[in-house]
């Protein structure tokens, strides 16, 4: 087995036992993504010199003997909207093409301190809005089980990277789906931890009592790896985080509820893909779960209700983008209000523009009660009829998307298309709840389908113990040779 | 319903050509078709998670930023100060 193509584990692992150096990973990361990234375009940034500098670092630290941290020499690619010091952040948008942070994220303090080394930054849809990774004002990233398909959004790099084995982990962001999305179209696991688990220091906010940073990885042990690294309250700088304790995986499902609502697997949803999914409890029901039938009958305001929020949000968060502080900035010759028009109408690209403007018009005086307080209310709603479900069951088992991935190009001007590939992800930003993608099979033309899981908040543990056991049966999830 | 795009666009510090203008007008149409079938709610329900108690961190004095490293992402600076477009006559 090649390097590139073992898991973070046993990396780390190698690298504490001096069976391998740090530099001879960096290295044959940086000559795969050298090798497979033209075909599949999910890096917009490598930075091989400082990996290889970082690499170096490391290989000292255990030569002398220091205990480094469980992500010992381990190349994490993390997406572009997260800051890293000294390293382009840019959104994927002209608006933020040469803005270098003076900070770390939190997140990324954390890898630094669990040994890892970061190759470089990969691509999104702009400003993590889109479900394609074709709104980047750089380059479409391919899905590298088709490279004639989307990778889904937004964190497509992170998932198109982790599949072409050009890293083993990636850090993603999930506001409305975009961890578990492109996870279950590029065949490898994601997980939207609960709102709080993971600190949001230095994650761009977009709307920001939605998003979540969460793990990419090929393996759950990897995932979970990565995710007891970056979770954790961040008193100093993030106030809605809290405190975990990740109590790790158990040995067996025996016993666990899994709930099945209908609502997840009506119109609109892949005949294809629910035959999968259904397959995979299946799957769970023979390791020795019980599948039980609910019903979460809001979820069919879920989507316009996560909209309405997400892109109410993302107006406020994004009234920073002035062109006078830091990023893009337009005509100076004028008035200042010149300046911010051109700035940002320059700066940014259509479909944020769209949802700027959608976010102005629910929370404009005459329609903050009909859109936006209404659906906040929704919201309360629909974490109620979640925590109803969880009286009945203790997971809950739906696809990820509704179907696989999609042609490039396919649903790039049709907006509702686009925003529908979210349906079956928004409602656990909208709850706050944990949620995990694992690959479940393949459809007709070989393409991944995803599974997603869902469970009360805090139960990061079962999800995980619940996919991996998923994933033991299954021989482990297959990995595309590129 | 129709939309004031001009308006909204102004509020959004937005600008867009007449031909921009009229393609998102019929995009906005339909999104705003799409959210607008949410349900009549009962306006008692809370909005407010009482189990959701934001922890401040303490209020203590901390060194700031470098300037130097601050002013490096500014477009346009001149001795230390953010250059912006002349405000006051």
């Amino acid at each position: 087995m090649n390097l590139y193509e073992k898991s973070a584990a046993e990396l780390s692992r190698m690298v504490r036992a001096k069976e391998v150096s740090a530099t001879e990973i960096t290295k044959d990361a940086l000559a795969r993504i050298e090798a497979v990234d033209l075909k599949v375009d999910a890096f917009l940034t490598v930075e091989a010199e400082k990996a290889l500098d970082r690499a170096a670092w490391v290989d000292e630290q255990v030569a002398a003997g220091k205990d480094l941290g469980p992500l010992a020499g381990v190349p994490v690619a993390v997406k572009d909207n997260i800051c890293t010091k000294g390293t382009k952040t840019t959104c994927a948008s002209k608006m933020l093409g040469n803005f270098i942070p003076p900070y770390n994220a939190t997140v990324v303090d954390k890898l630094l301190a669990a040994g890892a080394v970061i190759p470089g930054k990969v691509n999104l849809d702009e400003f993590a809005m889109g479900g394609s990774c074709e709104n980047s004002a750089f380059k479409a990233t391919k899905n590298p089980w088709d490279l004639t398909r989307v990778p889904g959004g937004s964190s497509g790099g992170s998932a198109a990277a982790v599949a072409a084995c050009e890293v083993p982990l990636a850090l993603g962001s999930d506001t409305g789906g975009s961890i578990r999305c492109p996870a279950g179209l590029c065949g490898i696991v994601g997980l939207k931890p609960t709102y709080g688990a993971v600190s949001r220091f230095g994650l761009v906010a977009f709307a920001s009592s939605l998003d979540q940073i969460g793990p990419m990885a090929r393996t759950v042990d990897d995932a979970a790896l990565l995710f007891r690294v970056i979770c954790g309250q961040d008193t100093a700088h993030d106030a809605t985080s809290k405190p975990f304790n990740f109590a790790g995986m158990g040995p067996d499902i025996r016993g666990v509820r899994v709930g099945l609502p209908k609502e997840y697997f009506g119109t609109g949803v892949s005949e294809e893909v629910k035959a999968g999914v259904l397959k995979a409890v299946d799957d769970l029901k023979a390791l020795g779960a019980q599948v039980i039938e609910i019903s979460l009958p809001s979820t069919r305001y879920a989507l316009s209700a996560y909209y309405i929020i997400s892109s109410a949000e993302a107006s406020s968060n994004l009234a920073r983008y002035d062109g006078v502080k830091y990023g893009y900035s337009g005509r100076r010759d004028g008035s200042l209000n010149d300046l911010y028009l051109s700035t940002r109408s320059e700066g940014f690209g259509r479909e944020v523009k769209r949802r700027i403007m959608l976010g102005t018009y629910v929370l404009s005086s005459g329609y903050y009660d009909a859109y936006y307080k209404r659906a906040k209310m929704l919201q309360r709603a629909i974490a109620a009829e979640f925590d109803e479900a969880f009286s009945q069951c203790d997971v809950i088992a739906t696809p990820t998307s509704p179907s696989t991935a999609f042609k490039l190009g396919e649903k790039v001007n049709d907006p509702l298309a686009m925003y529908a590939t979210d349906i079956c992800t928004t409602t656990a930003n909208i709850a706050g709840l944990p949620g995990i993608s694992v690959p479940c099979g393949f459809d007709s033309q070989g393409l991944p389908i995803g599974l997603q899981l869902l469970g009360p908040k805090w139960s990061e543990a079962r999800l995980l113990t619940v996919a991996k056991c998923y994933e033991t049966a299954k021989g482990g999830f297959a990995v595309k040779e590129m | 319903m129709e939309f004031d795009v001009k308006h909204i666009a102004k509020l959004a510090m937005l600008q867009f050509t007449a031909e921009e203008a009229a393609a998102f007008e019929k995009e906005f149409a339909q999104i705003v078709k799409m959210v607008e079938n949410l349900p009549e709610m009962e306006s008692a329900v809370t909005l407010l998670e009482p189990e959701n108690q934001m922890e401040l961190r303490e209020d203590a004095v901390i060194p700031s930023y470098p300037r130097e490293e601050i002013l490096q992402n500014v477009p346009h600076a001149v001795a230390g100060c953010i250059v912006v477009p002349k405000t006051v006559d």
